[in-house]
Order: C-alpha cells, then structure tokens, then sequence
C-alpha cells in the first residue's frame, strides 16, 4: 500500500517525518512553542496564553540511549522514548514544557525531565483521579494555577474572550477530525488509518489555526476521491494509548486490515470530546479535560453495581466507535508498564466479548524491533476474522 | 622468593597470572566451563607449569570474579571492580573511569590513579548490554566471537539496530537476516547500540578522562570503535584487556605479603 | 498446613532488636484478627492501601482494615506469591505490572471462584471484604485500577475511591500560594469517605472519637520521629533490615495504642542499646542509607548478609511515613478532618522549603543530604523493583543529582604530572535489582557479588580519604 502523494498529504507526509519543522521556523520568527505530553494538558490555556502547543512525540525507530542515563528502564516505554529524543534536543527549538500527572511514569520523572531540559519554563499540571462535584472544583483551580503561571511566563494576561476564542477554535478543530472519521464509514473507507493517524500526528505539531487549514485541505482532497485508497478488508479498531508512530497501523493495513476507528490519544481521545462553548471557560475545560476525555488513569466509581454495567459505563464509547464504524475485529495494544491500561486488560477482553467483537491483545515495548513478531500474529488474527 | 597468583573466574571465562617480584612470570585462561572448581585447580596447574614452580612455592593467591567463592587454595577473595581498578592503575595511572564489558555485566567504575574505586555501577537487566549479546548475535550469524570486530569494521552501510536487550536483540537479527542485511553492516550496527547502551549507563555515574576499557568486550574492536565515535575521544585499551581483574588480583596478592 | 514451606523456606532473617523480633506473631494476629471478624460479622473489614491518613477515619467507625499490600508482600516473604502472580497473568495482566496488585487480584479471583480460601493460603489468606477503599494518589496509579479489576471477581463488594493529592515540587512556585485549595478538596474527599462508611456501617461518626485517634497518631508520629533519630548513634543500635519490621506498626497500627506502646518499648530498648554500646553490627565499619525502593521482602536476609561485613543501616527513606509535627507548621483547626488533610500536606510537602533553599536540589535529593549527614553516612544503597513505577522511578536521577550537587568524601589523586592532588568525591552507591515480590526477577549470587563490590569500594575509599 502506498500513500497518495498529492496536495494536502504530501505536507502531511513532510510534518510527520520532519516532526517540529513548523514549530522550529515559529520558534525562529520568535513564538513561544510549548511542549506537552499527554492528553490531560489543556491547549486551549496554551493557545489562549498566545504559545503555540505541541505534542511531544517518541520515536520507535531511535534506540533509548540518553534518556536511561537519567531514568529507569521500568518507565513506559512511550515516554521513554519522548524522554530520550528531549535530552537529545530534538525539541530544542520548544520554550517550555507541561507535563500533567498522565500516570505514575510522567509524575516519578518530572523531576529527571525539568532538569534535563534546559528550559526556562516548567509545569507540572495535576489531575484529579476521581471525577465528581469537588474534583471538577479542585481542577478548576489547578487549571487557574497553570494558567496564571503562563501568564507569568508571556508576560500578558490571558482573559476569559482569549479562552472563549482558543475553546472555539479548538473544537473546531476536533468537528473537522470528526468530519474525517466520517469518510472511514463507507467500506473500504476513503481515507486509510495510516493517512488518518499520520494527519492527526502531523496536526500536533501546529498551531492550531494551522491544523485547521491542514485538516480542510486533507477532507476536500478525500471528498473528491473516486477510489479508496484500501481494498476491502476486515475493519479495524485500535484500542490502546497513544500511537505516534503509524508502522502499527501500517502493519494492519498492509496486511490486509482496514483501521476505521480507535480509541487512541492521538485520536478519538483527544479529538471527539469538546469543550462546551458557552459558560465559564475554566469549568468547561475542566469538565473537558476530567471528564470527557475517556482515559483508565481516572477513576470511574461503579454507578450501576454490576460488573456488566461498570464495564459498559467505562467503555461503552468503545461500543459505540465499533457500531457506528462497523467493526469486525480489535486490537488492544498496551505498553509493557502501562498501569492504567494493563490493570484494564481483563475487563476490557469481557466487555469486547460482549459486543461479540473479536479481539487481538498485544503487549509490546515501542520499538521497529518488535514488528516482525507482531507482524505474524496480526496475519493470523486477520485470517481468523476475515 | 615472591610468588603469588591472581585467579578471576568470569561466568563465561577464566584468567590467571602468576607475578613474581620482576613481574609476570605467566598468564592463562581458558572457558570457566560448569566446575569453577575444577577450572581454578587446572588454571593454578598450567600458571606452576608456566612459571616453573610448585604449590609451596606459592606466597599468596587473589581470587577474584563470578566463581571466586569456589577457588578454595585461594588466601583472599577480592571483589572484581577492586581488582579491575588495581589491574588498570597499575598499567596506567591517568585512567579515571574503566568500562568493562564482561560476558553477564558491563561495570562501570570510577578511579584515581592509585588503585581505589570511588563509585561503580554494573549493568542491568535491560539496561545497559553486556557482552553476552555479542555471542548470541555470532552463533545468530555463525561466525567466531573472535571474527566480529574486524567483520564489522569492513561494513559500507550500518544498519540501525533498534535495540541493545539480548532477547530482543536475537529476534531483530534473525528478522534482519532475513531482509537479506550484510552480517557486516549488521554487526556494525549492533556494535553502535550496545556501544551507546554502555554509555548510558556510564554517564549514570559520569565519565571522566581518561578512559579505559578492559573485559573480553574490548578485544572487539568494532566495538571499541563504536564506542570511541560515540563518546568522540581516545578510549584506552590495555594489552590483554581482559585480563586485567585478575592482573589486579595478583598485584593485591603481592600487596598482602609486604603488608 | 500453610506454615509448611514450598522448596526454599527463606532464610530467617536476623533481628537486632527485640522489638522488631516481635512483629511477626504480630502481623499473623491482625490477619487471623481478619479471618474471625469475617466470620463473626460484627465489624466490617474493608480493604485498603497505606499511607492514606485515612486510619483514623476506620477506626472511629470500627472498620477493620486489611492491608492489601500487606498481604502481597507475606505472600512474597513466604516465597508463595508465584502462583497468584501466574493466575492474574492468565487473566491477561502484564508481569510488568504491580506485582503486589497481581498477587491480590490473583489471590482474589481464585478465592471468589473457589467460594473459599485458596489451598494452603498464607496465614489461613485474605479474608473477602465487606468493600473496599482505594486510593488515587499523585503517588501511585495501581491503586485505584486495584481493587476495580479485583471488583470483576466481586461485583457485590463495593469501592470507595478516595482521592489524595500533593502538590508537586515545583522550583518557581511556592506550594503554600496553592494548598488552600488542595486542603479544601482533600476535606472533601476524607468527609465523602466518612460517609461512605456510615453508609455501609449504618453508624454515625463520634467526632470526638475522631479526634481523640487523631491526637492519639499524632502522638505516635512524634514518637516514632524521636525514637528512630536515635539510630544516630554509633554504632547504630538499629538498622533498616529491622526498620522493615518496625513498619508494621507505622503502616498498618496507626491510631491505636498498641502502635503508640509499641515505640514507647523500642525506644527505651534502643536508649539501653545506646548506653551499653551495643550496635546492629558487632563491628561496625560502614554505615549505609537505604536511599530508596521498596525491599525485595522475600531476600530480607541479605540485610544480614550487609551486616556481616560490617554495614548497618541506621536509616532508610522507605516506609518512613511520618515526620515530626512540631517542625510542619500547620494551621491549627480544631476540626479532626481538617486536621488530617493538613497532615496529609505537611507530610508531603515536609522538605520542600529545604530543597529551594539550595541550588539544583529536590526534594528528595534534599531529604538524602540532610540524613547522610545527620546520620553519618558512608554510602547509600537502593533498590529498584521492576514492577513499581511509584517508589522506584526517578532514582537514577535522585543520585545523579546528589553526585552533581553533594561531594563530601576529600581524596588525594595522581594528576596528569604525576603529582596527588586533593579533591572531592561523591558518596558511593549502590543499586540493586529485582521486585518487591516476584522472586524470578531475582538471584543471590548476582545480589551479593553487587554487595561485595561495594563494600570493596567503600573500603577502598576509606584507606584513599584524604584528612
């Protein structure tokens, strides 16, 4: 399978190879590119503050050298991997960093990260594990406190209509990311999951105006697509954290799979959920942030008493991706040392039996090393389902 | 007359020297095989034979390495960084950090000039490579340990090795191979990754010059050189590299009799 | 019987106190205590985790806790815990994760289809609760996914998940410009659990009770601070191989008398030790921090192995969870909850002050200068335990930092001319690798080569130090 070089994904292609070239020519015009991990961080702040947000991204093909000079090997190895291209200045062209506490790995190694980075702006933003009445409120404040310490930083005051301004176009962004998810419903879909990650990839790395126009110029091209760029095969769904790095999907899809959907961050987690548009800004994005972004780091309490229906009030969105984008199979991929989804693992298999959904669960460790072997087990999976 | 004997039994091989008061009066090793037992008697045998002497007259023996608690004709047991630190002092007193690659560990320790160890690191289980990779990686490509580094250093177009972990390591190799990669341009690229895994490890505990490697790892010289383009500055390699733990034990044998 | 051993019995670890000798019936009493309350039903036990200042809180309410990470880590010194470890990994857990949280789910979900004890479970095994409390913490993710993946085994058993944070350490930003609104939510929380409680214990909160506890553990909090200052002494009357014994009443005992008694007999055993002399090791030549990590419970013995060369341990960083009140500074509340969640900040926040006072410090690293030299230290020793990101991520980083900002040890070298020089070297240290509880991460031989070769260094280091 190869990509369609034309137009809009031909600069998608560049962005995605050349990770922080946009950021890196910002930086040189004299902007204040802030980096983040994790979906947890609130760009809309980010953005409202005049800094531009971009997500800092791993590498599978750059072996961790560096970074396990200064952080344990037992960290997820995602985050390893962002780590260790960070201290080899990859993203020497950032102002500053955010980090929330995403998990146990991004809080134990804030400190590793803050003084391995010779940067002049540093904040730790915390999340509450819970979602109720008193955690919004608390987050309400942490975000106040993020967004005064920002203020610190430019040197200008972020006001309500500056965050009015940044949640309209934030979301504007995430309707276009949904109006691409759209052209994967017809079967085979118009647009392949490695054109789509790679785009959404690519759009972490841009201003957010920037993205937008990416984004319109990416669905015009797919609208006017006669054919699909995949043969029909058994549809897709990645269930799993971030996937930066599309040589998984590619894998899929070279083997015959069509990805239609997912769960990852650098997809529907970060892109479905909006922020309400009218109201206080600050409790919209908290309630964003806690509470529609559907990540295992916060803690559902068992509303229904049942086992069956704690699993479809913590993954019915699962359910709802594998119905709406006619799923045939899924793919459950965790990092080795990821506590919040690897304690999952179980529940997750019962709820995937549930909607009758078969399902693939792999365990790998963020490495062009490890594709050989996954290769031959995605093959049999896509017989088996096919 | 002074007669004594360093003894390091590795997990994977076995060195011996015999110094007298003018110096080495002999030197052996051979495989550590499953005895260390037996191999500590036939290593002590071949070092009398070498140097022309018996059991009595034998002052002290220094035993050192993974199997030293097994060498029972030996007076002391000195850990092996110890010894490493005495064996490559004594050679060159400049050196302030030596890098052993061994076949379980890569140590890594900090040194002064006159034989002590102020801090030490060892590898671990996935962190920093040790020279076991390289044996699984040349029964991988069916060539000799000995072949590797000059194998490597012919290499036009380095593959990059994703990663330095032994397990993962056999699988991304024989996946290579059978991309139909040159063994040279794949040993050269596993050389780099293990090369940049040791110096990861080192700069745990910080590198200072000068820099020396011993251990059988440094016999490799596609390995040395990785790691002298990596770090950009000389890396001191002693003659007989790796038999540098057990030059230190004999030096603190003849340390033990003028105390 | 469960005391029958599988293979290899652990070695019996060493004592150098009597106190800390007495633990063991003790932890065996409080899980028996479990076991009967179960079965006669008049006090509800509910699962829970460690330094949550939350015990306060059960006790008042007649709650028995059981200590899930307890449990785990009896099952890892009996060297039992493989087996439980092997079923939750056939439910599709990684062993990459907590192995204390394998060991309960695998332990729970065998017990649940049993509908009763698994065969031989240690100490007659881990009695089915009533509900269960865990914890979201900045300090550790597994427990609040715990006890959820445990529920899909015992969708009866209720949760309450409390959440506790702390602010982070953060060089430009004083914590107390942002505490009043953590206090105010973690308030919040601790008054959501004590109505949880209510709810399941059908009885009303005595606050009087409370705050009676609540003194009672503050008490206990200054006691043990005095008492384990007194291991300053050399030779050291105590060292951490008994310190991970005397946790069981730090962790598991707080708010009751018998924790408070407790210390009373171990400081006045410790003050005769001082008097007579009398140190952990006969001889003592070195003396070692436990800088970090959680200890491998199933090779306690290899504390004993430290002391047979001459090193003892007068403090550890682990387990360690209290700290001197008088030195917190605290708003005064008369309010017991308020009062906890207060606790709960000062805890955490107790070295930040410290740590921005001096460059290139953290909190952590801070903690580790001030107890090197408040207790003598030769060298500091850690441990990293493969499956627990909470205590052993940042560790590397921790003695990287106090190499570069910490160099107390004088040393003559020869310079390039051949001539000494006087310069200052960092503390020597020491990390050793397996788990908390898995014994396949771990092997002896390599454990004591790596102890021998440190304490070579050590003593090379005090033959080379310069006056």
């Amino acid at each position: 399978m190869s990509l369609k070089q034309s137009g809009a994904f031909s600069t998608v292609e560049t962005y995605y190879n050349d990770y922080g070239q946009r950021a890196k020519e910002l930086n040189r015009e004299g902007k204040k590119v802030i980096g983040y991990v994790c979906s947890f961080v609130p760009l809309e702040i980010i953005t409202a503050s005049g800094a531009i947000p971009f997500r800092v991204r791993g590498s599978i093909h750059e072996p961790i050298t560096r970074g396990d000079t200064l952080l344990e090997t037992i960290v997820c190895p995602y985050y390893r991997s962002c780590f260790d291209l960070s201290v080899k200045e990859k993203y020497a062209f950032l102002s500053g960093m955010v980090i929330p506490h995403g998990c146990d790995s991004m809080v134990r190694s804030f400190s590793a990260w803050s003084y391995g980075l010779p940067l002049s702006y540093f904040h730790f933003v915390n999340i509450p594990s819970v979602c109720e009445e008193s955690s919004l409120e608390f987050f309400g404040s942490e975000l106040n406190t993020f967004r005064k310490s920002l203020e610190k930083f430019t040197g200008k005051a972020i006001t309500e209509e500056n965050l009015d301004q940044a949640i309209r176009v934030h979301n504007e962004n995430r309707d276009k990311v949904r109006a691409l998810y759209e052209f994967r419903k017809t079967d085979p879909p118009l647009i392949s999951g490695t054109e789509l990650t790679m785009t959404l990839t690519a759009g972490s790395s841009l201003p957010v105006e920037e993205s937008n126009s990416l984004f319109d110029q990416a669905l015009t091209e797919v609208k006017g697509r006669g054919n699909s760029p995949l043969k029909k095969g058994p549809r897709i769904l990645i269930d799993g954290a971030c996937l930066d790095n599309i040589e998984l999907i590619q894998l899929v899809e070279e083997l015959g799979g069509n990805v239609v959907t997912d769960t990852i961050c650098n997809g529907t987690r970060d892109h479905f959920p909006k922020a309400d548009a009218d109201g206080n800004p600050i409790d919209a994005l908290a309630h964003r942030y806690l509470d529609k972004i559907n990540c295992p780091k916060t803690y559902r309490s068992n509303k229904a008493g049942t086992f069956e229906g704690d699993i479809e009030n913590r993954f019915g969105d699962i359910g709802t991706y594998a119905r709406e984008f006619n799923v045939d199979g899924a793919i459950l991929y965790v990092y080795k040392y990821c506590d919040p989804f690897g304690f999952e693992v179980p529940a997750r298999k019962v709820y995937y039996q549930s909607l009758n959904v078969p399902l693939l669960h792999l365990e790998d460790i963020y490495s062009a090393g490890t594709m050989g072997q996954l290769r031959t087990r995605i093959q049999a999976f896509l017989e088996m389902i096919g | 007359m002074v007669f004594v004997l360093g003894i390091d039994i590795g997990s994977a091989q076995s060195k011996g020297i015999a110094l007298g008061g003018q110096g080495s009066l002999g030197s052996f090793e051979c495989p550590s095989g499953g005895d260390f037992k037996l191999t500590a008697e036939k290593l002590r045998g071949e070092l009398l034979s070498q140097s022309g002497k018996t059991e009595n007259d034998v002052s002290r023996t220094v035993a050192t390495g993974y199997g030293s608690k097994l060498v029972f004709f030996a007076d002391e047991i000195k850990p092996d960084i110890v010894c490493l630190a005495k064996g490559v002092s004594s050679l060159h007193p400049t050196v302030r950090t030596v890098i052993d690659v061994g076949d379980l560990y890569t140590k890594v320790l900090r040194t002064d000039g006159n034989g002590s160890v102020h801090n030490f690191l060892l590898s671990g289980k996935c962190a920093g490579g040790s020279g076991r990779i390289l044996q699984v990686i040349a029964r991988v490509l069916r060539v000799r340990v000995e072949e590797m580094g000059d194998l490597s250093l012919t290499s036009q177009k380095r593959v990059d090795f994703n990663t330095g972990c032994a397990v993962f390591a056999e699988t991304e190799a024989i996946s290579r191979l059978s991309q139909e990669v040159k063994k040279e341009d794949l040993l050269a690229g596993l050389h780099r990754a293990l090369a940049a895994q040791i110096n990861s490890l080192a700069e745990r505990i910080g590198v200072e010059p000068d820099v020396a490697m011993t251990g059988g790892g440094a016999r490799d010289i596609g390995l040395v050189r990785a790691f002298k383009e990596i770090r950009r500055h000389d890396i001191l390699v002693p003659t007989d590299p790796h038999m540098i733990a057990a030059l230190g034990a004999a030096i603190m044998a003849l340390e033990g009799i003028e105390q | 019987m469960a005391e029958e051993q599988k293979e290899a019995k652990p070695k019996k670890r060493m004592t150098a106190t009597k106190a800390a000798a007495s633990i063991g019936p003790m932890v065996k009493e409080f899980i028996t205590g479990t076991l009967q309350a179960k079965a006669e039903g008049k006090q509800k036990v509910a699962y829970t985790f460690i330094v949550c200042h939350h015990e306060e809180i059960f006790r008042a309410l007649d709650v028995m806790p059981v200590w899930t990470e307890n449990f785990a880590g009896i099952c890892g010194a009996k060297r039992d815990a493989e087996r439980f470890l092997q079923r939750a990994e056939s439910l599709g857990l990684s062993r990459s994760l907590c192995t204390y949280a394998l060991c309960g789910i695998g332990f729970d979900q065998w017990r649940e289809e049993l509908g009763g004890m698994p065969p031989d479970a240690p100490w007659g095994g881990q009695v089915r609760p009533d509900f269960m409390i865990s914890s979201g913490q900045i300090l550790c993710d597994p427990r609040s996914k715990w006890y959820q993946a445990s529920q899909q085994f015992m969708p009866d058993v209720p949760i309450y998940n409390i959440d506790l944070p702390y602010p982070l350490f953060q060089r430009n930003q004083d914590h107390r410009d942002v505490w009043s609104y953590y206090h105010q939510y973690i308030v919040k929380q601790l008054r959501g659990l004590v109505a949880f409680i209510e709810e399941q214990t059908k009885k009303k909160m005595d606050y009087d009770r409370l705050r009676e506890l609540v003194n009672l553990s503050d008490r206990t909090w200054n006691l043990i601070d005095e008492t384990y200052k007194l291991r300053r002494a050399v030779p050291c009357p105590m060292g951490t191989g008994d310190a991970m014994n005397t946790m069981v009443p730090i962790n598991f005992m707080m708010a009751t008398q018998k924790a408070y008694d407790f210390f009373v007999d171990l400081k006045k055993e410790l003050e005769e030790k001082i008097v007579r002399g009398e140190g952990e090791v006969e001889n003592e030549k070195y003396r070692l921090m436990w800088g970090g990590g959680l200890p491998a419970w199933y090779a306690l013995s290899d504390f004993n192995y430290f002391n047979s060369k001459g090193a003892s341990f007068p403090v550890e960083t682990t387990y360690r969870m209290v700290a001197p009140l008088h030195d917190m500074d605290l708003p005064e509340t008369k309010d017991p909850i308020e009062h906890l969640a207060w606790r709960w900040l000062g805890y955490w926040t107790f070295w930040f002050d410290k740590a921005r006072k001096r460059p290139g410090s953290e909190p952590d690293v801070e903690r580790l200068i001030n107890w090197i030299e408040e207790y003598k230290i030769d060298g500091v020793v850690m441990h990293e335990a493969f499956s627990c990101r909470t205590w052993h991520v940042g560790l590397i980083w921790q003695l990287h930092q106090l190499a570069k900002i910490y160099k107390p040890i004088p040393v003559h070298v020869i310079g390039k001319d051949g001539k000494k020089e006087k310069v200052f070297k960092e503390l020597p240290s020491l990390i050793l690798e397996s788990d908390i509880i898995d014994i396949t991460s771990y092997s002896e031989v390599d454990t004591r080569n790596k102890i021998d070769a440190f304490v070579g260094a050590l003593e090379s280091i005090r033959a080379n130090r310069a006056a």
